[in-house]
């Protein structure tokens, strides 16, 4: 498409306005017929600034039909009436960059059903244990599902470990067809409202509370001192509103609940930075 | 490619139509107003103002000095392209939903909602082509499609009939001059949205709710090709040089919640016409998809969306180096 990488007809010589210091400007054009313009300036903080701009200009030719053309004369009319050539600002504009990238298939989705198979083949040799009515199947597929409460908390949280990866494949699985273009979300392992609020809950099951910490923690010490214990979801240090130190705790949220409870085992007790650190279950 | 981004209207667009030489751009939409653009770099030459409801369509002719637009304020406008004005108004019982010049701009159909009474219908009116004349008020024809209502139409090569797509998912073949219903199949589950003809009119593509866009010889109805996405289906058009086709439309229902959050999520889809498979998408509107045009040329495309943005993508050098690996 043509573009002029030109400015427009009012130049930004105009617009500086300012007094321009005792060295020179300089306008110099190339042999590749980039023209150089360089100015002095003195900026707010009261330095003196060199700008360089370099400017090329290209005229881009098209043939066009004569028709189209004449057309391109016209006067405008309606809401455009009287106003001057050239896109308008105010209803056209340049978008960003979006890419059309075309690709002949088939290939790559072969090798994400690849690992979707394998991936279900894994878990079919662990029990498949439905929390609600203990029957063959997924709690979310349970028949009873409306009717019964789970019947037991803490075979909730043991089984929560198990089950979270078998819930991501499968939506996953659903979605690639046989030989088709597969977007990005809508690939394995990609995110979807049960991952997103489920791993959210989840999240809050495998945090924990860690309690007299010294004034000068930051989560960057707290992350390097559990992330030991397994994948860290979420740091959140308390600090004071205005003197910003730290206010003695913080949580954090694991990606597993078992190293969570590894984690709160191992530093209960702890001595970090002089103090004794406590670590609790966050609910 | 960096699409320029057309905002001229402040609701959703219903159509967009290029001219015969691809340098002008009509868009309508919900808001009353007509524009016209450039197409090569944005720029709007003006804009049509009479129309006092949602614009649903507009066509233009092949040489550029008329254009005509159907309204839900129950009129049809004819304008002259260059200046503005507005040289003929039809008024009609119910809302009109299409418009069409045939082959040679003699004379337009328009597709008649059904409303109130009145069953829908497709009205043939003759046009002098002389922007001074007196349009003439009388139809040639008034066609009443029986049982479902006509959404969308076109006119086949030589004016030989109309091709009409209903609400129930059929496609009819009328004889303009008879009225008669000469052919007609149902391929789709759900409403047409949208009809548009291949360059010789010699077969075109339809776009469904029901997820699917499918491609249609003109004088047998056959089907010869069959597109089926995962989201319903607002318009369908075919590429010239390359040979594809883009499809655009709305979300699944159930995946409104999960991924709507991103911006510019919504995507025109690439199929390739022949192997029918998906070949790319090109993301960037902010609603769903409305309507797609292509320029004659198959240098560039345009979208309009539900969001009131209209897109004018023209396409990189390597979009025309695209082709099939030997199988």
């Amino acid at each position: 498409m043509p573009v002029e990488s030109t400015p427009q007809k009012h130049s930004w010589a105009d617009e500086v306005g300012e007094e321009f210091d005792q060295l020179p400007s300089d306008n110099s054009i190339d042999e590749t017929g980039i023209k150089t313009v360089i100015e002095y300036r003195t900026n707010d903080e009261g330095k003196k600034v060199k700008i360089t701009r370099k400017i090329k200009k290209t005229l881009i030719t098209t043939h066009v039909n004569k028709i189209v053309a004449e057309r391109k004369k016209w006067e405008k009319f309606g809401e455009e009436k009287g106003k001057k050539d050239g896109p308008d600002l105010s209803t056209t504009s340049v978008s960003e960059q979006v890419f059309l990238k075309l690709s002949t298939t088939g290939k790559q989705t072969e090798v994400t059903e690849d690992i979707d198979s394998a991936k279900k083949k894994l878990l079919l040799g662990k029990k498949i244990l439905c929390r609600i009515c203990k029957g063959d199947h997924f709690t979310t597929k349970c028949p009873y599902k409306d009717t019964l409460q789970p019947l037991d908390e803490l075979t909730i949280v043991l089984e929560e470990v198990k089950n979270p990866p078998n819930a991501e494949t499968t939506p996953a699985e659903t979605t690639t067809g046989p030989t088709k273009y597969v977007p990005p979300n809508a690939r394995a392992g990609g995110k979807t409202a049960s991952t997103d609020t489920y791993s959210k809950e989840r999240r809050d099951d495998a945090t924990i509370r860690v309690t007299n910490l010294s004034e000068d923690t930051t989560e960057n010490d707290i992350h390097d001192l559990f992330r030991r214990f397994g994948s860290i979801s979420r740091v959140y240090l308390a600090r004071d509103r205005e003197t910003n130190v730290c206010k003695g705790f913080a949580f954090v949220s694991f990606v597993l609940r078992d190293d969570a409870a590894k984690a709160l085992q191992a530093i209960n007790g702890y001595g970090y930075d002089n103090l004794i650190l406590r670590v609790e279950w966050a609910k | 490619m960096r699409p320029i981004l057309l905002q001229g209207h402040t609701r959703s667009l219903t159509q967009i139509k290029y001219n015969a030489e691809g340098d002008l751009l009509f868009s309508v939409s919900k808001d009353h107003v007509v524009n016209v653009w450039y197409s090569h770099n944005g720029e709007r030459l003006g804009t049509y103002n009479g129309h006092v409801g949602a614009i649903w369509s507009v066509a233009v002719n092949s040489s550029s000095t008329l254009t005509l637009t159907g309204s839900a304020d129950n009129a049809a406008k004819l304008w002259e392209v260059r200046t503005g004005k507005c040289l003929h108004t039809w008024e009609f019982k119910t809302a009109v939903k299409r418009v069409a010049f045939s082959e040679d701009d003699s004379m337009v159909l328009v597709v008649t909602e059904q409303r109130m009474g009145y069953p829908g219908s497709v009205v043939i009116l003759s046009i002098n082509q002389d922007i001074n004349a007196i349009q003439s008020d009388e139809p040639i024809t008034i066609i009443h499609p029986e049982g479902s209502k006509a959404m969308v139409a076109d006119w086949g090569y030589l004016n030989n009939y109309i091709i009409t797509g209903h609400e129930n998912g059929t496609i009819s073949q009328y004889d303009w001059k008879t009225g008669d219903l000469i052919k007609s199949i149902q391929p789709h589950t759900a409403e047409l949205t949208d009809l548009q003809m291949s360059e010789d009119r010699t077969y075109f593509i339809t776009s469904s709710k029901d997820k699917s866009a499918q491609i249609f010889e003109s004088n047998t109805l056959s089907p010869l090709k069959k597109y089926v996405t995962d989201a319903p289906l607002n318009s369908a058009a075919i590429t010239p040089v390359q040979e594809f086709v883009i499809l655009g439309g709305g979300q699944d229902a159930m995946h409104v919640t999960t991924t709507g959050a991103r911006q510019g999520k919504f995507e025109c889809r690439f199929w390739h016409k022949i192997l029918e498979e998906e070949v790319g998408r090109v993301k960037g509107h902010f609603g769903p998809i409305n309507t797609i045009s292509v320029h004659p040329s198959g240098e560039s495309f345009s979208s309009g969306g539900e969001d009131g943005y209209v897109r004018v993508h023209h396409f990189d050098q390597d979009y025309f180096k695209f082709k099939y690996p030997d199988l």
